[in-house]
């Protein structure tokens, strides 16, 4: 059953078509990988799913209800494209905050957010201000504020950025246990490699629409070797290379 | 409605929180020993126990320092917000804009009061050991009516905040409490003398702008006047509820057409 579904959205600022006439859908327990390069319009998809802001047209839906109700937003955990967090606070106090935001009690908060503090591989930092974090300790905290409610789907956007290695693979192997408790993941991402990696499907952004969208057992029976090449056609590039 | 409180109660800490980290606590302390150490030394003209001047000039600091201070928390709170892009965060959460502003503004409200509790408490202090006087009926008065007064101004520096930059919006308040503070009592007697046009300009900012002169009672103060009857202060009390709220609303209308 669709989790996340977009029909037919169309979202534009002034005269620039940021979203034009997108759909898909992402299953329940799916991870999804939303690939495109910059501006082909994978934030303000985002940023529809979250209700920050409205289809012109078409619609958006999350667990069939409008994203724009608080309620809905409580199913979502959200991490942000580039890890803006209130930097004279310390880890413990910003996930007061949100768990407290989330309706969450006092002990509920505590006993997450310890809990996700290890997971997470912040132990030791906890009392530090955030304003003395790495991008890449920060990119743990959005980690961390994201999945505090244990929401049923999660959206990331480029939640790979600025991690490490041994990051990138803790928190690849987080989002596959996630969904193997039944998440729903939906992720923008440059890094193809990673999706490659665990996307069950990926779809790829051009220019606002969907121009790919399948498996990743599809990527291979497509005839190319990988994803990148897929992303490459789909975009374009590959012909232009091979012209040149 | 107990998620909704429980929201609120955290964007509240949020507040307190970034007064105290971010200094401005140490800011809010200087201004404090600014208003006191002078002020215990100085002989105005002269004058041994001229007591008044001491409360005229001590509570004018008071005044001057709570209206900076409660305008440049609120100014600044959305606009860092979008400016930090913390609030993608904050607006991820199962919370409305709704409560979200009007925990930030309670948040906003709670950081100024603190800051006032310190100013009065030095103003206590000098009047204490100046005068001899430590409490009485008009002091707590004036700290109530003072407290309505700061629930105004965070809230239209709130409102303001979502529509103007900050420095546009730090400014036109200032001269609107100012300009109300000194002649907001006399805009129907000048209104009155004047062209019909000037007329409804004058009555119009008679309506809309904030009668910020309801929470005065310095002159009762400095001058050991008797008390004002406790319902006059509840209804001024009820006013600045009413018009912190309507700038609210206004506040809340400007972020719900926000676009992030």
């Amino acid at each position: 059953m669709a989790v996340i579904q977009l029909e037919s959205v169309v979202k534009s600022f002034g005269s620039v078509k940021a979203v034009n006439d997108l759909s898909f859908e992402v299953d329940g327990g799916e991870i999804t990988g939303f690939l495109g390069a910059n501006g082909a319009g994978k934030t303000t998809s985002i940023k529809m799913l979250l209700g920050f802001i409205r289809p012109d047209s078409g619609r958006v839906l999350v667990k069939g209800r409008d994203p724009r109700l608080a309620a809905t937003r409580r199913l979502i955990g959200f991490m942000p494209e580039t890890a803006h967090y209130y930097p004279y606070l310390k880890v413990h106090e910003l996930l007061n905050l949100y768990g407290g935001l989330c309706g969450m009690s006092k002990a509920e908060i505590a006993a997450r957010s310890g809990e996700l503090i290890v997971k997470v591989g912040l132990t030791g930092a906890e009392n530090r201000q955030l304003k003395t974090f790495s991008k890449g300790m920060l990119q743990r905290v959005g980690i961390a504020q994201a999945l505090l409610h244990d929401p049923a789907v999660y959206i990331l956007d480029e939640p790979f950025t600025g991690l490490d290695p041994l990051a990138r693979i803790q928190f690849r192997d987080l989002l596959l246990a996630e969904k193997k408790a039944g998440k729903t993941i939906l992720f923008s991402s440059h890094e193809l490699s990673e999706a490659e990696l665990i996307c069950d499907k990926v779809v790829i952004l051009k220019e606002g629409r969907a121009v790919w969208s399948g498996t990743t057992a599809d990527v291979a029976g497509d005839g190319t070797q990988n994803l990148e090449r897929v992303f490459l056609r789909m975009l374009g590039v590959a012909q232009e290379e091979e012209a040149l | 409605m107990k998620i909704a409180l429980c929201q609120i109660r955290a964007l509240i800490k949020l507040s307190l929180l970034e007064l105290y980290r971010r200094k401005d606590i140490v800011v809010v302390l200087i201004l404090g020993a600014v208003l006191l150490l002078p002020l215990s030394f100085v002989t105005p003209f002269g004058m041994s126990g001229a007591g008044i001047y001491f409360n005229e000039i001590a509570l004018v600091m008071v005044w001057l320092f709570s209206i900076l201070i409660a305008l440049g928390v609120s100014s600044r709170i959305f606009p860092h917000e979008f400016e930090k892009r913390t609030i993608y965060a904050l607006l991820a959460k199962p919370a409305s804009r709704g409560v979200i502003l009007i925990g930030r503004y309670l948040g906003a409200l709670a950081a100024a009061v603190s800051a006032l509790c310190i100013f009065y408490a030095a103003y206590i202090l000098l009047c204490g050991f100046k005068q001899g006087v430590w409490f009485s009926e008009v002091l707590l008065q004036a700290f109530v009516l003072h407290v309505g007064l700061m629930a105004v101004i965070v809230a239209i520096g709130i409102a303001g905040s979502l529509i103007m930059t900050s420095s546009a919006n730090v400014t036109l308040t200032l001269l609107v409490v100012f300009g109300m503070l000194f002649f907001g009592g006399r805009l129907p007697a000048l209104a009155a003398d004047q062209s019909a046009f000037a007329k409804i300009i004058l009555y119009t900012a008679n309506v809309l702008a904030p009668h910020v002169e309801f929470f005065d009672l310095r002159q009762r103060l400095v001058h050991e006047w008797s008390a004002v009857s406790w319902l006059v202060c509840a209804a001024a009390m009820a006013y600045a509820a009413l018009y912190s709220a309507a700038a609210l609303f206004l506040a809340d209308f400007f972020l719900r057409r926000k676009r992030f």
